[in-house]
């Protein structure tokens, strides 16, 4: 968490047609459960489809990391759509170029690939997320200093 | 000669990540697409209702579709209403937890027993919904579909012979139908199902539902305001193609 109290939204686009969709929705949680627990929130894409005035509210007020399964980019047009900032935004099928050996497989229940897979995507994300972080960091830290 | 595809039923699951039982819905919901009635079933993205997914949309128009949501929010159901039409059946883990008194699922990674349980009783309950927007009586002790209670429908494999293909953009099912228009070919979502159903409304093809078919075309497909008189003459022309085989038939 930044000095301000503001955590990064990770918006996985969890397609349930695609193996990859299964991959953004596992590194979502490998991010904010296991790597930056104190960095992170998760934001729902369903109730972002919905206008959840919370999940809308949590968006303006954070910058968000997107991860998305297919060309279609759901989980970056709905963070869009919504008012919020998409820091950065990742697509599953671009990192699986990066790390070929690592090929996903199922939906239901991802093979070893798409594990391994969903891990190295994961630490991609935390090294945004520590960039962010450092940035919002520093500024408040420049606000501090200028207000006192 | 057929012009439809198989008649199936949509499942469109919230998959709530912050929740478990959102995973619950997730897996329950590939649980029947993929094991319990993988022929009769197919997955909508709900994100893409928003995104534009038209072919899920129109896909949830035109088929019955299952609304799957974890919690009293019911997401699915309510964006599918939103976007397309109303869901023809409702599931809510959260009412199937308690009807069937299963413990409190939790883990959104991995689900405890409790929350396996759910998935189980959920994929159940959607099998069971399939079977009666289907009109299909399961045989438990044969392990497969009564006699005589086999949806009718025509097979997507019968399309191949018309030159019209049961695919779309998001794999849905929806059938599309390509034609030619001023030497350009232009796919079109939906197009069989809406002559279906101007069919089945006893609309003849002529001028006078000219700007009632091109409205409905329109809601699925972009029509170029330049080349709105090539596209109409076009869909008209193939509608009577259809008209005429179905007359014949």
């Amino acid at each position: 968490m930044t000095i301000s109290g503001q955590k990064v939204v990770i918006v996985p686009c969890s397609g349930i047609g695609k193996t990859y969709g299964s991959v953004s929705r596992q590194a979502a949680y490998i991010v904010v459960e296991d790597l930056r627990p104190e960095d992170t929130q998760l934001a729902a894409l369903s109730l972002l489809v919905m206008g959840d005035e919370a999940s809308r509210a949590m968006l303006a007020e954070n910058p968000a990391i997107t991860i998305d399964g297919c060309k279609l980019a759901c989980a970056t047009k709905m963070v869009q759509e919504s008012g919020g900032t998409v820091a950065q935004a990742f697509a599953v099928l671009d990192v699986y170029r990066r790390y070929k050996q690592f090929k996903p497989q199922g939906i239901a229940e991802l093979n070893e690939g798409g594990e391994q897979l969903a891990h190295v995507l994961a630490e991609e994300i935390v090294g945004i997320v520590d960039h962010i972080s450092i940035d919002s960091d520093v500024k408040d830290h420049h606000k501090g200093c200028e207000n006192g | 000669m057929v012009d439809l595809p198989k008649k199936k039923v949509g499942i469109v699951s919230c998959s709530g990540e912050e929740l478990a039982e959102g995973t619950v819905t997730r897996l329950a919901a590939l649980k029947v697409l993929e094991h319990l009635r993988p022929a009769d079933t197919v997955a909508i993205c709900l994100p893409l209702f928003m995104a534009g997914g038209e072919g899920d949309r129109a896909f949830a128009r035109f088929y019955p579709t299952i609304a799957v949501d974890g919690c009293e929010l019911r997401c699915a159901a309510r964006a599918t209403e939103m976007y397309s039409s109303k869901p023809a059946a409702s599931v809510m883990v959260r009412d199937l937890v308690i009807e069937n008194n299963l413990g409190q699922p939790e883990g959104k990674r991995h689900l405890n027993a409790a929350g396996l349980q759910a998935v189980d009783v959920t994929a159940e309950q959607i099998a069971a919904l399939v079977d009666k927007l289907l009109d299909k009586r399961w045989d438990r002790r044969a392990g497969t579909f009564a006699a005589g209670s086999q949806d009718t429908s025509v097979c997507p494999q019968d399309m191949a012979e018309t030159g019209k293909e049961a695919t779309c953009s998001c794999g849905s099912g929806i059938p599309i139908q390509k034609l030619i228009i001023s030497g350009q070919e232009v796919t079109f979502v939906g197009l069989p199902l809406i002559f279906q159903q101007f069919r089945e409304a006893g609309k003849a093809p002529g001028d006078a539902i000219l700007s009632e078919i091109m409205d409905t075309v329109k809601i699925y497909n972009p029509i170029p305001v330049e080349a709105k008189a090539a596209y109409g003459e076009a869909i008209l022309g193939e509608y009577r193609v259809f008209w005429g085989k179905e007359i014949a038939r």
